[in-house]
């Protein structure tokens, strides 16, 4: 479908709104959404998965070494390209990558506003990122490198670190 | 019968229409709707009506409930027209409750965005009022829903830009006088350094012919409940002064005074008016009242009318659907006797 307003560009954002009512539906492309003041959240986010997917021609391996969150099965790029998050677990699974977005868009990444709950045991909170940090598994060193790699254009050390990655995985697929 | 917030002028009504207040709060155990069966949503919807209609405070027992598969089009697009749900809400998707109190001041909408979509909507400038209700509903839920929070980001929300507060404060503004004068665009620009939007309130587009604007924070996060209201207001009560300003200015000209007198005569007399006319002409004698150019019809007329002459209202009201040139006749009448 293309962008209602300048008639070039593939619609892709979507807005409900009465008009002489009837329910309309208009359909904008990402740049003139962004223009009249909606847009998605993530759009300008680096999302490794899709860029890898073009450059390698891989569409696959995004899939594989993608993370679900365990709580309702979202994918980080299923997040990125809806612009929405599935669930409250997601916002902790997900924290590290979704921050960028959310500083963004706020400017800030604390609550300060009504707290109807105690917060947990500060301690409670920093042991749980310690085990975090310290539990990283190989599979995601080389995926944080591997997007330092692509961030910085190293394509060749990327492709290097994909090719590790895939046989990686391959090995763990054969473990179990 | 009670008197429904839009019937009525409330405080600084000469500028401010209506002022709302709107939570997103998400139930904890639950994904959000866009991974959500439709069993679960039903599950949620149950929930949220049972903590809702079952709980010893005064108002449980003057809300209604309102399955959106159960009704037409017409009342769908009419709850929309009366600001007591969103465009959104009334498109199809399944499980869709809203929880309504008797004088529709008060709108809970469950399943669209987030789980539930708490609004507390007055007339006039009260952005304190309509807070403390809304807050109020919010934590008697929150004892029975426990609804997603975390620590660092405040409430969960299924889209990040309505973490942390969940708060969504709006005025609607009538400023037929900034909007002459094209200062709307140099303000636009300004609010949104402010963490502030605005956007008309009626139609599309950034310049509603009405001269009716919505304006609302746009940041949630770091930002508390009372500072965003606090931001909000200082800049309405400035905006109330510049347009009250413009209005005393733009109000002695003959071609405004022609321009208001036109409208109401078009009002009082008009057979048959569509509803951008409508609308159009009720901003002029609006600005015409407060300027003393108008006597004998009140903002409460206005305000009420700017509602019920909308096209799925005024076939609620008169009770079947009509073709859009019988409406603008319907639309003329109803006017004209509101207004002799
Ligand atoms: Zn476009
Ligand atoms: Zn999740």
């Amino acid at each position: 479908m293309l962008c209602q307003s300048c008639k070039k560009n593939q619609a892709t954002t979507h807005i409900k709104n009465i008009v002489n009512g009837e329910l309309t539906e208009k359909h904008l492309c990402s740049e003139c959404a962004a223009k009249q003041g909606y847009s998605n959240v993530f759009e300008n986010m680096f999302d490794i998965g899709s860029f890898m997917s073009g450059f390698m021609g891989e569409p696959s391996f995004a899939l594989a070494t993608e993370k679900h969150c365990p709580n309702c099965g979202i994918t980080f790029s299923q997040i990125t390209k809806s612009g929405r998050v599935g669930c409250s677990k997601c916002y902790d699974i997900f924290y590290d990558r979704l921050l960028p977005s959310i500083k963004r868009i706020h400017g800030n990444t604390f609550h300060t506003g009504k707290r109807l709950r105690k917060p947990q045991l500060e301690s409670g909170e920093n042991s749980k990122s310690e085990v975090k940090t310290s539990s990283k598994s190989e599979l995601e060193l080389l995926s944080d490198e591997l997007q330092k790699a692509i961030k910085s254009q190293e394509f060749e050390k990327a492709a290097q670190l994909r090719d590790k990655i895939n046989a990686l995985k391959a090995e763990q697929g054969g473990n179990q | 019968m009670f008197t429904k917030w839009y019937e009525k002028n409330g405080k600084d009504g000469e500028v401010v229409i209506s002022t709302r207040v709107r939570f997103a709060r998400n139930l904890e155990d639950y994904p959000f709707p866009i991974r959500a069966s439709a069993n679960i949503k039903k599950e949620i919807a149950e929930k949220v009506k049972d903590a809702v209609l079952n709980n010893n405070s005064v108002i449980a027992t003057r809300f209604s409930c309102i399955n959106m598969d159960n009704i037409d089009t017409g009342k769908k697009v009419s709850l929309v027209e009366r600001h007591l749900v969103s465009p959104e809400f009334i498109s199809g998707n399944e499980e869709r409750t809203l929880l309504l109190l008797d004088d529709e001041s008060v709108s809970i909408m469950i399943n669209e965005e987030d789980h539930i979509r708490l609004q507390v909507m007055t007339e006039g400038f009260d952005l304190d009022k309509a807070y403390e209700l809304a807050s109020r509903i919010d934590t008697l839920l929150d004892e029975r829903l426990k609804f997603a929070f975390s620590d660092r980001l405040g409430y969960l929300t299924q889209c990040p830009t309505n973490l942390g507060t969940g708060m969504r404060a709006s005025v609607m503004l009538h400023l037929p006088a900034l909007r002459a004068t094209k200062a709307m665009r140099k303000i636009a620009e300004n609010l949104t350094k402010l963490g502030l939007t605005i956007r008309g309130a009626y139609g599309e587009g950034t310049d509603p012919v009405a001269g009716m604007y919505q304006l609302s924070n746009q940041i949630s996060l770091g930002i508390s409940e009372k500072t965003a209201i606090d931001n909000l207001k200082n800049i309405t009560k400035q905006l109330i002064a510049q347009e009250l300003k413009a209005r005393n200015a733009i109000c002695s000209q003959t071609v405004i005074q022609d321009r208001v007198y036109r409208s109401e005569g078009t009002l009082r007399y008009a057979r048959l008016i569509s509803c951008d006319e409508a609308l159009k002409c009720l901003s002029d004698i609006r600005m015409g009242i407060t300027s003393g150019l108008v006597k004998n019809i009140s903002l409460d007329t206005i305000n009420r009318l700017i509602v019920e002459i909308q096209p799925a209202t005024l076939m609620q009201s008169i009770g079947k659907n009509l073709e859009p040139s019988e409406r603008d006749e319907e639309r003329a009448n109803l006017i004209r006797e509101a207004v002799l």
